[in-house]
C-alpha cells in the first residue's frame, strides 16, 4: 500500500515539483533556451518525421489560432443578430466597441469581480490545500483513502459541482436549515448581493484540491535528511513546518497560484449552472459578461471586444506562468540541474 | 510485499531506523497528532457530507429536498428510472459517450505522435511550440465560442457542410482543444523514457514510424491513457461549446442537467431528487475512471495543472 502512495505522487513530484522548484530561480535568472539558442544535446538532427506535426498543427491553428484571430477583427465590427450571418461585409467600427466596453458597459465591474472572486478564493484554498498535504504526507493507516476523498471534489465535473450547491442553496434548502439550527439566518444565496459569496464558497469547495495536490508535490521533494536534521536540532513541529518545510513549497504554490487563478478567471460553467444567465449582477464575472453580451444581448462585435479584455487580463498570470515554466528537461542548455 | 522487505531487511540491520518504524515515523512526522485528526475530519466532512447529501437526495421525495431534509423521510429509487427520458439523459449520455469516447481516441493517438516529434527531434520553433502549448491551455473557453461558431456557421454558408448542431462540431472542438494539454502530459511521459531502446531500433534499421508504433507505443501506454482521460474529461465536462453548438438531439448530458435544472424555476417545487440523480449519473463514470487510473491521473494533474 505505502509503494502503491508514493507511486500515485510520484510522478506529481517528478513532473511537477522539479520543474517548479527550479521556477522560482529560473524567473529570476535565465530561461532555458530560446528558438535561437544553441540546439540541445542528444536530440537528432536528421530524418526528423516532422510531418507528424501536421494533424494536430492543422487542428490547433484552424480551431485556435483562426478563431482567435478571427475574434480579434470581430471586435472592430458592428455585428449583431442581423449582421452575424455576413459577418465578412458588417460594417467596421474601429475601437468603437472597445470604447463602449470600457466606459458603458459592466466590464469593468465584472473585471473587479473576477480577479476579487479568484483571489478570495485562492486565499483560503491555499491554506487548506497545504494543512491538507500536511496531514497526509506520512503514513497512516488509510491514508490511502483520505487521499481519493480529498480529490473528489476535483474530479467531480463543474456542472455537476454547480447543480449540486444549487440545490443546496436553494431558500429552506439544506444550507438554510443546516445554518438555522445554530440560530443563523442566512437570506437568499443564489439571489441579491450574497449570490457573490455563494460562488466563492462552491469554488473553495471544488478547487483546494488542486492546491493539495501541488502541496503534496512539493512535499514530495523534501529530502529525507532535511526531516532528520530537523528532528536532531529538536525543532517543534511548528517550527519545522514554518522554516523547514514551507519554504519547499514556494515554487508548487507558486506554480498552483498562477494555474489557480487562471482557472478561477476563465471558470465559466461553475457561474453559469451555479445562477443560470442573466446572472445575478453580483455573479457577473468576466466569462458570464461575455457569454451573455453574445448569446443573450446579441452584441456579438461588443462582447467580441470584451473576450479581448479579459485575454489581456489573462496574459498577466499566463505571462509569469510561461516565464516560470521548465519548457525542457535538464539536458537543454541553460536549464539547471 | 513491501512490508516483508521491510521486516527481512529491519532483521538484517536493525540498528538503522526503517521506513514504517517507530523512530522514522517521529522523524518525518510533521504534525502533532491531535492537529492532524482535526484536519482529516475537517476536511473530510467538508468533502464527504455534500457528496453523501447527493445520494440520500436522489433517493429522497422532492419536497423533501426543497424542506431541507438531510435523512430522506421517504425513499425511493423512482428518479433513476425517470430520469432517462425527463432529463433526456438517454441521448444526452449516448451523446456525451460518443463525442467524449471519440476526442480521447484521436486526441492520444495524435498527441503521441506529435510529443514524439517534440521529445526526441531537434528543429527550428521546437521552444516555440512547447510554450505555445502552455499558452493555449488557458485559452479561456468564452473567448472562443463565438469565433469557433462562427467559423463553422461560415463552413455552412461558404462551404455548404453543416457544423453546427452536429456531434462532428463538438468532436472537432474538444479535440482541439484537448489537443495542447495531452500533448504537454505526452511530452512529459515521453521524456521520462531511456532514448537507449529507440537508438538500438534505429541501429538495427527501424524507421521513424517503426520506432514509434514499436517502441514509443508499448512503453508508453500510462502516459497514452492518461492523455486520453484528460480529452475525455474536458469533453464530458463542457458546458460552454456544447450549450451553443448542439440541438436537443446532439445534446450532451452536461447540457442537459444545466438546461433541466434552469427550466425548474418558478412554478411547482422543481424535480430536486431527479436533479441529484442525474448529477450522480453523470459522475459516476468520471469518479470510475479517476479511480481505476488514480495513480496515473495524480501525476498528470499536476504535470500541466488543468483540469
Amino acid at each position: 500500500m505505502s509503494t502503491d502512495a508514493s507511486n500515485e505522487v510520484r510522478l506529481a513530484a517528478e513532473s511537477a515539483a522539479s520543474r517548479a522548484a527550479h521556477s522560482a530561480a529560473e524567473v529570476a535568472g535565465q530561461e532555458p533556451g530560446g528558438p535561437k539558442s544553441p540546439r540541445r544535446k542528444g536530440l537528432s538532427e536528421r530524418n526528423r518525421p516532422l510531418w507528424m506535426l501536421i494533424p494536430g498543427g492543422a487542428l490547433m491553428i484552424i480551431i485556435i489560432v483562426v478563431p482567435l484571430l478571427l475574434g480579434i477583427y470581430m471586435s472592430t465590427l458592428n455585428l449583431d443578430q442581423y449582421t452575424l450571418r455576413k459577418w465578412i461585409s458588417s460594417p467596421f467600427i474601429g475601437v468603437e466597441n472597445f470604447v463602449e466596453a470600457l466606459t458603458s458597459s459592466p466590464l469593468l465591474h465584472a473585471t473587479w469581480l473576477s480577479v476579487s472572486y479568484s483571489l478570495l478564493a485562492m486565499a483560503v484554498t491555499l491554506p487548506l490545500g497545504i494543512a491538507a498535504a500536511v496531514a497526509t504526507q506520512n503514513a497512516f493507516k488509510g491514508r490511502a483513502v483520505i487521499r481519493s476523498i480529498f480529490l473528489i471534489p476535483y474530479v467531480l465535473p463543474s456542472f455537476v459541482v454547480a447543480t449540486v450547491w444549487r440545490t443546496m442553496f436553494q431558500p429552506d434548502g439544506i444550507v438554510d436549515k443546516a445554518l438555522g439550527a445554530v440560530g443563523i439566518e442566512a437570506g437568499l444565496w443564489l439571489n441579491g448581493p450574497q449570490t457573490f459569496w455563494t460562488l466563492v464558497l462552491v469554488q473553495i469547495w471544488a478547487s483546494w484540491p488542486f492546491i493539495y495536490l501541488l502541496a503534496l508535490s512539493g512535499l514530495q521533494s523534501v529530502d529525507h535528511e532535511v526531516h532528520e536534521a530537523s528532528a536532531l536540532d529538536g525543532a517543534l513541529w511548528w517550527n519545522k513546518l514554518r522554516y523547514v518545510i514551507f519554504p519547499y513549497l514556494k515554487g508548487p504554490l507558486a506554480l498552483a497560484f498562477l494555474i489557480g487563478m487562471l482557472h478561477h478567471i476563465n471558470n465559466f460553467t461553475l457561474p453559469y449552472v451555479l445562477f443560470g444567465v442573466p446572472a445575478p449582477a453580483d455573479v457577473e464575472v468576466l466569462p458570464i459578461l461575455t457569454y451573455v453580451t453574445s448569446f443573450q444581448s446579441f452584441r456579438f462585435g461588443l462582447s467580441a471586444a470584451m473576450a479581448f479584455v479579459s485575454l489581456v487580463l489573462i496574459a498577466i498570470p499566463l505571462f509569469v506562468y510561461l516565464r516560470a515554466v521548465k519548457l525542457d528537461d535538464a539536458e537543454s542548455p541553460g536549464a539547471k540541474k | 510485499m513491501s512490508t516483508s522487505t521491510a521486516a527481512r531487511r529491519s532483521t538484517a540491520t536493525a540498528d538503522i531506523p526503517r521506513p514504517g518504524s517507530k523512530r522514522q515515523h517521529e522523524v518525518l512526522r510533521l504534525l502533532p497528532g491531535p492537529l492532524l485528526t482535526i484536519i482529516l475530519v475537517f476536511l473530510g466532512a467538508l468533502v464527504l457530507i455534500p457528496v453523501f447529501y447527493i445520494f440520500l437526495a436522489s433517493v429522497n421525495s422532492d419536497i423533501g429536498v426543497a424542506n431541507g431534509e438531510f435523512w430522506p423521510s421517504s425513499f425511493s429509487l423512482e428518479n433513476y428510472s425517470k430520469i432517462w427520458t425527463s432529463v433526456g439523459l438517454a441521448t444526452g449520455l449516448a451523446n456525451s459517450v460518443l463525442v467524449a469516447g471519440a476526442t480521447a481516441v484521436v486526441s492520444a493517438a495524435l498527441s503521441v505522435s506529435t510529443a514524439f516529434v517534440l521529445v526526441r527531434y531537434s528543429f527550428r520553433g521546437r521552444l516555440t511550440i512547447l510554450r505555445g502549448l502552455l499558452a493555449l491551455q488557458s485559452v479561456p473557453g468564452t473567448l472562443m465560442v463565438l469565433p469557433v461558431f462562427v467559423l463553422f456557421s461560415s463552413a455552412s454558408t461558404y462551404l455548404g457542410i453543416q457544423v453546427i448542431g452536429t456531434q462532428w462540431g463538438l468532436f472537432v472542438t474538444y479535440l482541439t482543444f484537448a489537443m495542447p494539454f495531452s500533448t504537454w502530459v505526452m511530452v512529459t511521459y515521453l521524456r521520462g523514457l531511456p532514448k537507449e531502446l529507440e537508438e538500438a531500433a534505429k541501429i538495427d534499421g527501424a524507421s521513424n514510424l517503426g520506432v514509434l508504433f514499436k517502441i514509443i507505443l508499448p512503453l508508453s501506454w500510462p502516459g497514452i491513457v492518461v492523455s486520453g482521460i484528460f480529452a475525455f474529461l474536458l469533453g464530458w465536462n463542457d458546458v460552454l461549446f456544447a450549450s451553443v453548438m448542439t440541438r436537443p438531439e446532439s445534446q450532451t448530458a452536461a447540457v442537459a442537467l444545466q438546461i433541466f435544472g434552469a427550466s425548474q424555476e418558478g412554478g411547482a417545487i422543481p424535480f430536486y431528487g431527479q436533479m441529484m440523480a442525474a448529477a450522480l449519473v453523470c459522475a459516476a463514470p468520471v469518479v470510475i475512471l479517476y479511480l481505476i487510473f488514480q495513480r496515473y491521473l495524480v501525476g498528470g494533474l499536476t504535470a500541466g495543472g488543468v483540469k
